[in-house]
């Protein structure tokens, strides 16, 4: 799935996380799947406020990883893609709506 | 760079384990609201008298730096938490800081507005105490009439709230041949179900609880129950996860299985622990040495310097001085906590564990087992063979 550039992205509240040294843990409580992010993605997962698009977060990887933008880009829409398919993350509209 | 995302709950668990453990971070807190309870059931290792419950603002002040230092899985639990008046100001608090909660309640408190509410909250399971499917078999152990009628009405409300339900069944004298009727209403209800042989001297280590302990033959036909046996995961199985069944063992535990605990006692002090409802860090409940008193001093203050833990971080299976020695070590499910409580020594044996270890050994086939415990009480008492009485009779006439 991907995402137009106008789309924000936001963490499923219902989740239990917790970066721990770098990485990060999260629970889905509903089927009580365990999943983890290694520090890369532990980085994106922290940007995800609900206010940042793929582009704007690959924009920070390239800030923060030395890495080309279209890299960035490519490896952040995958992941969040990935994490969207298993309900970690949703999308918020640019009128404010919600989809799981 | 590549940003990866990895899901499955044994090695991601497993993974978890390891790097908590290894770096001491406190990865699973349980975390005793009150000791207030409405029940009074014999077996039960608290006082119930309020002595200074943390207020609201330190239970809040707990949580954040409990998520600070790293907690993610956190068991509220007591006496009975809904006795808390603020009860869901701290939930909400811990929602919100991205805890995965546990709650464990005898449920008599439970109706469909408060199941709504933990639902609405983020609660993932609830653990039940459930003594029998018999009434009067249950009603006699909480001393509360009418007590197995509430609490397992409870059960479908929350089911149906969305929370997951497991029931936890310690088995004393007073139960012992109920724990079937336990299984079958566990399979009839769809959730799992915990049976805990572990009843355990109070806090303050007087052993009126134990008098209710089963004695290690009468658990025989527990231990040999093929059922039990046959829904018993191996610790390495895909079927290890954070809510995984297991159906012999310490309710006070994670229930959490993991390579990465080898060499070592249990997850105590390594990588969960226990506070109190009046701020005091013990690394289990089951090992009341308190660390420090979260009043006086910050969470981590007490995690990483506290002697007690660093004490009990040190020590490894393979060097206790009587259980490394003991042939039938991995039949053993000895608790460091009971080792100091009944024993009196952290690092020693303890007659219960070896008694059950050895019971387990026999049942799987060790010929004669006996542990390192019995071998060296054996050693070192009168021999008793004509022999070895000859024996000692030429000693002494050689001493004169």
């Amino acid at each position: 799935m991907s995402t137009p550039a106008a789309v924000v992205w936001q963490k499923n509240p219902d989740l239990a996380w917790r970066e721990i040294d770098d990485e990060t843990v999260i629970i889905s409580p509903h089927d009580s799947v365990m999943h983890e992010l290694n520090d890369t993605g532990s980085f994106l997962w922290k940007n995800i406020d609900g206010k940042k698009s793929a582009a704007e977060l690959a924009e920070l990887l390239v800030e923060n990883y030395q890495v080309a933008p279209d890299i960035a880009l490519s490896d952040a829409q995958a992941l969040l893609d990935e994490m969207s398919s298993r309900k970690l993350v949703v999308t918020v509209s640019a009128t404010g709506g919600v989809s799981l | 760079m590549t940003a990866s995302l990895s899901a499955g709950a044994t090695p991601v668990m497993d993974r978890l384990i390891s790097r908590t453990v290894e770096k001491h971070r406190p990865l699973s807190v349980h975390f005793d609201l009150t000791y207030r309870c409405n029940e009074r059931c014999v077996h039960c290792y608290l006082d119930h008298d309020d002595q200074g419950e943390l207020t609201t603002a330190e239970c809040l002040q707990v949580l954040d730096d409990l998520a600070s230092s790293g907690a993610l899985f956190l068991t509220f639990s007591g006496g009975e938490i809904f006795l808390r008046p603020d009860l869901y100001e701290i939930l909400a608090a811990a929602r919100s800081l991205h805890f995965d909660i546990s709650l464990k309640t005898n449920a008599l408190l439970v109706t469909p507005e408060r199941a709504a509410r933990l639902g609405e909250l983020g609660v993932r399971r609830v653990q039940i105490s459930v003594y029998s499917d018999i009434p009067a078999v249950h009603d006699a152990i909480t001393k509360v009439p009418g007590s197995l009628r509430r609490t397992l009405a409870a059960i479908p409300i929350l089911l149906q709230h969305g929370l997951q339900v497991k029931l936890a069944c310690p088995l004393m004298r007073e139960n012992l041949l109920a724990y079937r009727g336990v299984m079958a209403l566990a399979e009839k209800l769809g959730v799992p179900y915990i049976l805990d042989l572990t009843i355990t001297p109070m806090m303050d280590g007087s052993s009126g609880p134990l008098a209710h302990r089963a004695s290690v033959s009468s658990l025989l036909p527990v231990l040999r129950d093929a059922r039990l046996q046959a829904c018993k995961p191996q610790p390495t199985s895909a079927t290890a996860r954070p809510e995984s069944v297991w159906p012999l063992g310490s309710a006070v535990s994670s229930g959490i299985e993991s390579p990465a605990y080898q060499d070592l006692p249990c997850s105590a002090g390594h990588n969960s622990c226990y506070i109190s409802p009046y701020g005091d860090v013990f690394p289990c409940v089951q090992l009341p040495q308190a660390a420090g008193n979260l009043r006086r001093e910050k969470f981590d203050d007490i995690w990483y310097h506290a002697p007690q833990l660093e004490r009990l971080r040190a020590i490894r299976e393979s060097q206790l001085p009587i259980c490394s020695r003991c042939e039938i070590r991995s039949y053993c499910e000895r608790c460091p906590g009971l080792a100091l409580m009944e024993g009196g020594n952290l690092l020693g044996a303890y007659e219960r564990a070896c008694a059950l270890a050895e019971e387990k050994a026999r049942l799987a086939g060790v010929i004669a087992p006996i542990s390192a415990l019995h071998r060296v009480r054996d050693a070192a008492s009168v021999p008793t063979t004509p022999e070895a009485e000859f024996g000692l009779l030429a000693a002494d006439s050689n001493s004169v």
